[in-house]
């Protein structure tokens, strides 16, 4: 991928498979999705409050709301499939030998794997509805 | 030192923003991951840490590379999809820097004193 598609035409031409036609375009479509979706999640936990106040009772809270669950699964699906991939153009740009090449992406791809489980048994594997009330009954009695 | 026209700058900080951004990803998982343990487990601690200054200046930066990636993305996108968007290109990536620092001065209005006076 050392000479970059500027158009979809171009991309149709330059690219030998049709996976990595797919790929430039996902990275494209994920890129709008993520534009209102990263720039939410910032707004509400960087702007609207201070990020300093989050703690155990803010991510309980949040996460015990079903539509806290379902945008952040949006947000973790097309921002991993994203960045990673974004990650695969760098390596390819980087690294030639081929051993080299196919080990780094085979970290890559493990990491990916292992922290896309990871958030999504966070956002999944837990009611946190109990623990979140528990929580702050305790804390502010209220 | 061999310096590129606007396109190469526009490219170099895209990338840079986009691997950065996407490493900060994979951390910020495995923090948010921590909450898995419980209301008694590691989690209040670990971001009492990461709410040092330190890191707070480290994720305003973060944010900052975020709103560029995003803009410069669908400068991106419109160069891709348009005659118009070659054309302009150079005119979009300063209405880019322009636009990331027109959201990043209220934002640091808001987060710095947050970071240094102890609000
Ligand atoms: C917020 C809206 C976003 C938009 C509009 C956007 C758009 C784009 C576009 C158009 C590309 C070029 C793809 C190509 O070369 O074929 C790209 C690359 C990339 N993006 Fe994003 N992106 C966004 C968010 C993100 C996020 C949240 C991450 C991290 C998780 C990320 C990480 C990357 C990486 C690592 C690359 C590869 C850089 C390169 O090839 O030089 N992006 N992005």
């Amino acid at each position: 991928m050392a000479v970059k598609p500027k158009t979809l035409s171009e991309a149709r031409a330059v690219y030998s498979t049709n996976s990595e036609l797919a790929w430039w375009v996902f990275m494209r479509i994920s890129g709008l999705f993520l534009i209102f979706l990263v720039f939410g999640h910032m707004f509400f936990n960087n702007i609207q409050i201070n990020v300093a106040d989050v703690d155990y009772a803010y991510v309980a809270k949040r996460f015990s709301k079903s539509w806290v669950k379902i945008y952040d699964s949006f947000l973790l699906g097309f921002a991993m499939l994203h960045g990673i991939n974004g990650l695969r153009y760098s390596l390819e740009d980087y690294i030639q030998r081929p051993g080299r090449r196919f080990w780094a992406k085979v970290v890559l791809f493990t990491v990916a794997a292992v922290i896309f489980v990871l958030g999504v048994m966070t956002l999944w594997a837990f009611s946190f509805e109990e623990m979140g009330d528990a929580v702050r009954g305790l804390q502010h009695s209220n | 030192m061999y310096r590129g026209k606007e396109g190469q700058w526009a490219f170099l900080l895209h990338r840079l923003s986009g691997v950065a951004i996407a490493l900060y990803l994979i951390i910020h998982v495995l923090d948010i991951s921590l909450v898995m343990y419980g209301p008694d487990g590691p989690f209040n601690t670990f971001l009492a840490f990461y709410h040092q200054w330190p890191f707070r200046i480290g994720l305003v930066l973060v944010m900052a590379g975020v709103v560029y990636h995003a803009l410069n993305g669908l400068r991106i996108i419109i160069m891709d999809f348009s005659e118009w968007g070659i054309r302009y290109q150079r005119a979009m990536w300063y209405g880019v820097l322009v636009l990331t620092t027109a959201i990043g001065i209220p934002v640091l209005v808001k987060v710095i004193p947050e970071i240094f006076g102890g609000v």
